[in-house]
């Protein structure tokens, strides 16, 4: 019996997010059983999308041993241009869509090269460009809200098939294509090196710059692509859009396994599976009706469950490699 | 050098004193943000009516930060400021500043958000919340009647720490739980005033509970969520087209006042902003000409609901439509 459960124990935690993922979806469903329902797992991956791309960005900039808390304002400011070229440029939704990607990956490189040329810390560069994107697009606005044509609505809601909502689609294809970058080519695989020691990077010949500024400018990119999904939904931006997105792309990445000091972590199935076990917790306790007071200390206790688990998992596996490099 | 530049970009802008062209007062108006229509047309309502009136105005954005608001709160103060107008971030955050401004013996004024307590003496002119959503969900309460059954009523809850935000909440839950026998128990979706959180929370809780029949937002803001959730359901309809949900909300800002005109939304608890910055504004300039230190004055708008029955009479009562008439839309 004692030496089942010590084979069984290793494997519990080597999948515990999956395992918590089980078990709050079936926690969730005995409460409302609408939960286990085919459309309520598609309006969770629906609803998770945007900050999926957003923290898959984030998960790159992460694996580099950087940051980027200017994600929430990349999304305001990327989307209001889309949308002032819309609205009062007249350009046609693939050249607004087309400016406000351009936004996202300025952004980015504006970040990259100030961190990689410059040298100022991604903590600061990122902080500093949060206040001002967000003031540039406050004042492109006026604080007035950006209202966008129907055309843009119908990309939120189309879906592909007829079946797979056209948010999750793109999602899926962004994720994918991260996790083969990272895995599969060479300049991945750099990323990761870059991020668990930039020195040894540098001296074994990789161009530690170019790889760090490439994923700022992904992230920025993958950014305002994520603002217009979440923009597509329901059609308008106001002065708010985006505020603290960073945050939960960070937290969506980190409960994924992804590391805040760099080199470790996944987009697939890491991140995603952050990204979804937020939005599950957050739908399954509305869905639920836990009491509102109560759902603002259920979800971080549910985090804080996730990260616990994390470490003693990261114990289980030996000293780990920020403890091997304070020592 | 770089960490001392994002510290600056982020500290309150110095509040630089220069004299007023007529009267020679100057005037500190920190506010928490300009997010909402409803903010942003009382920062302008505000701003111009100091300004034609030959004052000048310090402006402020405290984006949201309630520390940030009390530094530049007391930056002004060191510039011997005649007088204070803030929109505070919370209820705690307005006591403690006001308490600042006592100190320094400068009148401050109060717009819209109610200190906790009424422990220490300022103008304050707020709207009476509780009150203009009950009088709202009271005219969506009557729709449901004729519904000849027990109807589901649903509430966009805004951020738990605002007190408007737990106003509009009590008023909506007077209306229902006085009229107990025609509903079910309320559905509630927390927002926290973001417009994601509000379209992901919807659609969950219309994924849970799709029989909804009544829908009150706590702030106008969120329609474009509302719209998206309904619209793939086939029940984003007018008034008097089968499947319509009744619908209302809070602010009366010039989206609501569009779609009660389009027939979608029942009734528009308004919040009357020409009077709330009118006695916010005498009550302070008062205040300063009698050279009154710490003015004590409490003025609380009862507000009114705007509804598909008096919209007829009362359009331009709301604030919403009477921008949207002045910019000729």
């Amino acid at each position: 019996m004692r030496t089942a459960l010590r084979k069984l124990f290793p494997l519990v935690m080597r999948h515990s997010s999956w395992i918590l993922l089980a078990v709050i979806i079936a926690a969730f469903s005995l409460h409302s059983s609408r939960f286990f329902e085919w459309e309520s797992a598609l309006n969770i991956a629906k609803q998770a999308s945007y900050l999926g791309i957003v923290a898959t960005g984030m998960t790159l900039v992460l694996l580099t041993a950087g940051i980027d808390l200017s994600v929430g304002s990349n999304m305001y400011l990327s989307a209001v241009v889309g949308g002032w070229l819309l609205s009062e440029a007249g350009a046609p939704l693939p050249a607004a869509l087309a400016g406000c990607l351009g936004v996202g990956l300025l952004f980015g490189l504006f970040n990259a090269v100030a961190v990689t040329r410059l040298g100022i810390l991604p903590f600061v560069v990122t902080l500093a460009t949060l206040v001002a994107g967000r003031g540039l697009g406050l004042w492109i606005t006026q604080s007035q809200p950006v209202s966008f044509p129907d055309a843009v609505l119908e990309i939120g809601s189309a879906r592909l098939f007829g079946a797979l909502p056209l948010p999750i689609a793109i999602f899926a294809l962004v994720a994918m294509a991260a996790h083969v970058f990272l895995t599969r080519t060479q300049t991945g695989r750099q990323l990761y090196a870059v991020g668990r020691d930039l020195e040894a990077a540098r001296r074994a010949g990789i161009p530690t710059r170019r790889i760090r500024a490439l994923a700022y400018v992904a992230c920025g990119g993958l950014a305002a692509l994520g603002g217009f999904i979440a923009v597509a939904q329901y059609g308008n931006v106001n002065a708010g859009f985006g505020k603290n997105c960073e945050l939960s792309a960070i937290t969506a990445a980190v409960l994924g396994g992804t590391s805040l000091f760099g080199g470790t972590g996944s987009v697939l199935p890491g991140t995603v599976l952050g990204v979804i076990l937020i939005q599950a917790v957050t739908t399954g306790l509305v869905s639920a009706r836990i009491d509102l007071y109560l759902q603002d200390l259920i979800l971080p206790a549910i985090i804080f469950a996730i990260v616990l688990l994390d470490s003693i998992r990261a114990r289980l596996r030996g000293p780990s490699r920020t403890l091997r490099r304070r020592a | 050098m770089a960490a001392l530049g994002a510290i600056l970009l982020l500290a309150p802008a110095s509040c630089a004193r220069r004299p007023a062209e007529e009267t020679g007062l100057a005037v500190l108006f920190s506010f928490q943000d300009l997010e909402t229509e409803f903010w942003v047309a009382a920062h302008r309502v505000i701003t111009t009516a100091l300004k034609e009136k030959g004052i000048q105005v310090i402006e402020q954005n405290a984006h949201q930060d309630a520390n940030r608001q009390l530094e530049q709160v007391r930056a002004a103060i060191s510039q011997d400021v005649d007088g204070i107008i803030i929109i505070p971030q919370d209820g705690e955050s307005a006591l403690t500043i006001i308490g600042e401004a006592n100190e320094a013996g400068i009148p401050i004024a109060v717009f819209n958000r109610p200190p906790a307590d009424r422990s220490r003496p300022a103008v304050v002119v707020v709207a009476d919340n509780a009150r203009i959503a009950e009088q709202a969900v009271e005219h969506l309460a009557d729709e449901a009647a004729r519904l000849g059954r027990k109807a589901r009523p649903l509430i966009l809850v805004g951020d738990l720490g605002d007190p408007n935000s737990i106003d509009r909440r009590k008023g909506f839950y007077r209306v229902v739980d006085r009229r107990r026998d025609m509903f079910h128990d309320p559905v509630e979706v927390p927002t926290k005033w973001d417009a994601n959180t509000a379209l992901s929370n919807l659609e969950a809780a219309l994924q849970a509970d799709p029989d909804v029949d009544l829908i009150f937002t706590s702030s106008d803001f969120m329609y474009p969520q509302i719209r998206a959730v309904l619209e793939p359901l086939g029940r984003w309809k007018k008034k008097g087209e089968p499947g319509h949900v009744i619908l209302g909300g809070l602010d009366g800002d010039l989206g609501a006042c569009r779609l009660m005109k389009e027939g979608y939304v029942d009734a528009t608890g308004v919040q009357d902003l020409f009077f709330e910055a009118e006695s916010v504004l005498s009550g302070l300039l008062e205040a300063i000409e009698k050279g009154e230190k710490t003015p004590e004055r409490w003025t609380e708008d009862p507000g009114f609901a705007l509804t598909q029955a008096n919209i007829a009479q009362r359009e331009l009562d709301m604030w919403g439509c009477r921008l949207a008439s002045q910019a000729g839309r």
